[in-house]
């Protein structure tokens, strides 16, 4: 990347941001008569205009900066116009706490969203379809890196806007968590304190904003980046020259990115104290970020959803000839398994957060036991997507590391078809299992029992999936570049975080864990392990499909031995001190618990973990223009995606293939997964090859 | 059978179900003054379900096999958009679902204090625009645009009669329409109407109605996409875009089948 554009953009970023603060300190004061320099509808406007200004700079007024300046042109005549209404009406008060009134920021939002998607392009083609035109089924995409930030139906280019997006939301939720962990390292609060102000948040106030939207930034780039891999690959692993609905694929990407500006804002209009979950009555009761959270999450949902169907229909109708479901690649298997969980889950966390949406803004009283409602229904209905969700987290890592093992084994996956079948088995029982999370909220008692069993019931598809493992690494010849080593570091963690699930799992444990540390440190196992880890071993392995060169070995191995310890001293760490009392989500603990040490050797091992993913930020940038050259099968896979050079053509195979045997017969002498149309299928190695430094 | 005698098959099959559908209908509505069996209600609600699912939304059609042209056909496109259209369809209904679920957790077997007899006519006006619906598009078929056209803007007319009902009247959006049209119904006058901040009966009945209302909206933009592209020839040869306005339409109806019973028929009622 030429580095003038990047230059002039951060200019622009200071230089708008400025701008914007200040128009926000004087708007506010023109309504409140007080500079509120903890304010934050100056934070606000800082926000939206540094952000728009920094792909204005870097891109000019075209692509993601269009839809950026028509989403804050959106957002501000949305919410002028019904504030003017609510002031013709009569009501009061016509403006908030942070400039405009709250069902103003939320129609000026949704208004945002749906201008930026005119604003980037998007619905150009389908506007012109329902006008009656015809458009050409593809466009071309410009050359170098420019096509990254402007509409492109090419499913691998979405692939990795979808996966940059993700790293981008990984390092700001991060950053998040690196500061509440600092505040954590010791008992009493330092600098997060009672008198702190920032966006109009105290210090523990901004400690659950900032915790809250951890999680949820977490879980949005942990979807994005699962669309990214999927996206990616799914097509060119079928045999397809693209998604079966390529403009839907682009919206399902573009729609995120509003998305992830409204999470942002809601940091800043006031945060919210709820955690991740928004559970009611609290969340009906938070300032107006809680909505900005409500709403992000709604439209982040129809990316997933819209992606989810987008796979399913193309492995149902865009195969290669010969690819029957008993050949497709095991990836494909866990793509599938976890669109059909995205398909439909998802769209019960939408309405449960649309239900106290509409709580907030209208009065209806669905979860307020005043007026007649249920808190307990808000739970049930979000868990009822909120769980099966870390199955759409973990399915597609999971399916990485068996798509990886016998690259790097040299022989043939364990159990293909079982393996195949567990991915659909786990997603199956996933829906089933919700109310494990509820045993303490006071539900009806009869129910739990049942649901521990239904959740113990996911231990027996997932013990199938490391059964197959061990027994693809057993006797194998192991060749640990680093794809494998994360791939391998997945399997651990992932089994830690497995063994430590049951405990949860049964009641009469549950009840003394729930809302400990345990239970996170639980969960950041099961997380790494089925998603951070893989998607690293992701990146790494098809780097080089991409840019046809591979990222630095040696740094690689360096984040991998850097990450892998730190981050198992972080949950053990978590589970040990939750065990004996460290309750989750609260900025200050007692300093008679004697939790001081643990905590501070937690907050070091944070920073590590930080410090490998930047050396891995470095290497991957790094690595574009200067890695070294890797046009051909690096891995040495038999998967057809490795068999054409790299980096791929626009619809991926120019001369079609066909299916002639199994994807995973490694180390078979004479055996033959595809055979393209040309009669010239290159050969790759029955032998281990010395490629890998 | 002859082309003219299979024409006339497809149109006489929509007249005999929508017979069906509207005698069920006439059914529950009876079932539900008289003797309100809950599982009667839902046994004719799944039949007529079913019903519209088959013959108006055929959702045989999916699992057709395209044998000519390849992946490149017309014919195969559009059944690639089939199966993400009822994918969609699929996804959408959890969310009516999720909403179903909320009416049963927080009413149980007590529902809203609505007018039954206009509840009754909306639903009629819903059933009957589902049977232009499926005319229009079997006319299409037939090679008769000017009947499509006609068909199809009675469903938008029927449609929006709907519409217009749900959100103007039985919201009592604006009394002074909403009043006088009510005591046609058998309303008794200075009856305190449905609020969504009144209670869990309002905040149901106007979040269901609300989010179907919505879906009744955006298949009326539907409808009138298609019928101006209709008129200038557009669908004269590629039909998709027809059938899949046809069918998003059939599903606002199916919903409407569930929601019908849930909203005005079960149980008794609170205000």
């Amino acid at each position: 990347m030429n580095n003038n554009p990047l230059r002039k953009a951060f200019l622009f970023l200071f230089v708008a941001g400025a701008v914007g603060y200040g128009l926000g300190l004087g708007t506010d004061f023109l309504v409140t008569s007080i500079l509120n320099f903890s304010g934050s509808v100056a934070s606000a406007f800082a926000l939206l205009f540094g952000f728009t200004a920094f792909f204005f700079g870097l891109y000019g007024y075209r692509g993601i900066t269009r839809g950026l300046v028509w989403q804050v042109a959106g957002t501000l005549i949305g919410a002028f116009l019904i504030t003017g209404i609510r002031a013709a009406l009569g009501a009061t008060p016509i403006f908030g706490a942070f400039f405009f009134s709250e069902p103003a920021w939320v129609f000026g939002a949704l208004a945002g969203v749906l201008s930026f998607t005119f604003g980037v392009g998007i619905m150009d083609d389908w506007v012109k379809w329902a006008r009656g035109f015809d458009t050409p089924e593809y466009h071309e995409d410009e050359p170098g890196w420019e096509k990254y930030f402007s509409v492109s139906l090419d499913h691998k280019v979405i692939g990795i806007q979808y996966t940059v997006t993700a790293l981008f939301l990984i390092t700001v939720g991060g950053t998040f968590a690196l500061i509440f962990r600092a505040e954590l390292a010791a008992s009493q609060l330092q600098f997060l304190t009672t008198t702190f102000r920032l966006f109009n948040q105290t210090g523990p106030q901004l400690y659950n904003s900032l915790m809250s939207l951890h999680g949820m930034l977490m879980i949005i780039s942990i979807l994005l980046g699962v669309s990214g891999i999927i996206n990616y690959a799914v097509p060119f692993l079928v045999g397809a020259h693209d998604m079966a609905f390529p403009r839907m694929n682009a919206f399902a990407y573009w729609v995120a990115v509003p998305a992830s500006v409204l999470l942002l804002m809601s940091l800043v209009l006031g945060g919210f104290d709820t955690g991740w979950t928004g559970y009611p009555p609290l969340s009906s009761r938070a300032p107006v970020g809680m909505q900005m959270f409500f709403l992000g999450v709604f439209t982040a949902g129809w990316s997933s959803i819209l992606g989810a169907l987008n796979v399913i229909a193309t492995v149902l109708r865009m195969r290669a000839k010969g690819m029957t479901a008993m050949r497709l690649p095991i990836f494909v298997w866990a793509g599938i398994a976890t669109s059909i969980i995205a398909l439909t889950a998802t769209q019960l966390i939408g309405l449960s957060f649309q239900l106290v949406m509409f709580q907030r803004l209208f009065g209806m009283g669905f979860f307020d036991a005043t007026k007649g409602g249920n808190p307990v229904l808000f739970q049930h209905l979000f868990w009822f997507y909120s769980h099966p969700a870390v199955y759409v987290f973990v399915l597609p890592g999971l399916g990485i590391i068996s798509e990886l093992l016998p690259v790097f084994v040299r022989k043939p996956l364990f159990g293909y078809r079982w393996i195949a079948m567990s991915s659909l088995g786990i997603a199956l029982v996933g829906f089933v299992v919700w109310a494990h999370h509820m045993f303490t909220s006071g539900m009806n008692e009869y129910l739990r029992v049942p649901f521990m069993y239904s959740t113990m019931l996911v231990a027996v598809p997932t013990g199938v999936k490391f059964f197959s493992w061990v027994a693809t690494l057993w006797g194998g010849k192991i060749e640990t570049p680093t794809p494998m080593l994360f791939a391998l570091g997945a399997i651990f963690v992932f089994l830690l975080g497995g063994i430590t699930g049951p405990p949860n799992a049964m009641v009469a444990v549950d009840l003394h864990l729930h809302d400990t540390y345990w239970v996170v440190g639980h969960f950041h196992d099961t997380i790494f392990g089925g998603f951070v880890f893989p998607f690293f071993a992701a990146i790494y392995f098809w780097f080089p499909k991409a840019t046809g060169r591979r990222m630095n070995e040696f740094w690689g191995k360096v984040h991998f031995w850097l990450m892998t310890p730190s981050f198992l001293m972080l949950t053990f760490g978590m589970m040990f001190i939750g065990l004996r009392g460290m309750r989750r989500r609260i900025a200050d603990y007692d300093p008679a618990l004697g939790f001081d040490n643990a905590h501070l050797i937690l907050t070091i091992c944070g920073f590590a973990i930080a410090l490998s993913v930047l050396i891995f930020f470095i290497n991957f940038f790094y690595s574009i223009k200067n890695g070294e050259k890797a046009e051909g099968n690096v891995w040495n896979s038999r998967s057809p995606e490795w068999l054409v050079p790299s980096p791929m053509h626009p619809h991926n195979y120019p001369v079609p293939f066909e299916v002639v045997g199994e994807p995973y017969d490694y180390g078979l002498p004479g055996s033959k997964y595809v055979e393209f149309a040309n009669g010239k299928t290159p050969k790759h190695e029955t032998k281990r090859v010395g490629t890998h430094s | 059978m002859t082309h003219a005698e299979e024409k006339n098959s497809l149109l006489g099959q929509g007249v005999f179900i929508f017979v069906y559908l509207a005698v069920l209908t006439g059914l529950e509505f009876f079932v539900a003054l008289t003797f309100n069996s809950v599982p009667l209600l839902v046994a004719v609600a799944l039949v007529k379900a079913a019903l519209v699912l088959y013959y108006y939304m055929h959702i045989y059609k999916l699992n057709a096999v395209e044998h000519e042209g390849g992946h490149d056909s017309y014919e195969y496109k559009a059944g690639t958009n089939r199966i993400g259209l009822w994918l969609f369809l699929v996804s959408d209904s959890f969310v009516f679902g999720g909403l179903m679920v909320m009416r049963l957790n927080l009413l149980g077997l007590t529902r809203p204090d609505l007018n039954q007899n206009l509840g009754f006519f909306v639903t009629a006006v819903l059933l009957i625009s589902s049977f232009f619906m499926n005319r229009g598009e079997v006319q299409l078929h037939n090679g008769n645009r000017k009947g499509f056209l006609q068909n199809t803007m009675v469903t938008f007319v029927l449609g929006l009669a709907f519409l217009l009902g749900v959100v103007l009247i039985e919201w009592h959006t604006v009394s002074a329409i909403a009043e006088p049209i009510l005591a046609l119904f058998g309303e008794h006058a200075g009856k305190e109407p449905l609020k969504p901040s009144s209670g869990p009966a309002g905040a149901a009945f106007f979040m269901m109605t609300g989010m179907h209302a919505f879906h009744v909206l955006t298949g009326l933009v539907l409808l009138i996409i298609v019928w101006v592209n209709g008129r200038r020839g557009l669908y004269d040869e590629k039909q998709y875009p027809v059938e899949a306005a046809a069918v998003y339409w059939h599903f606002v109806d199916v919903v409407w089948i569930f929601f019908y019973p849930a909203l005005y028929l079960i149980g008794t009622a609170i205000g």
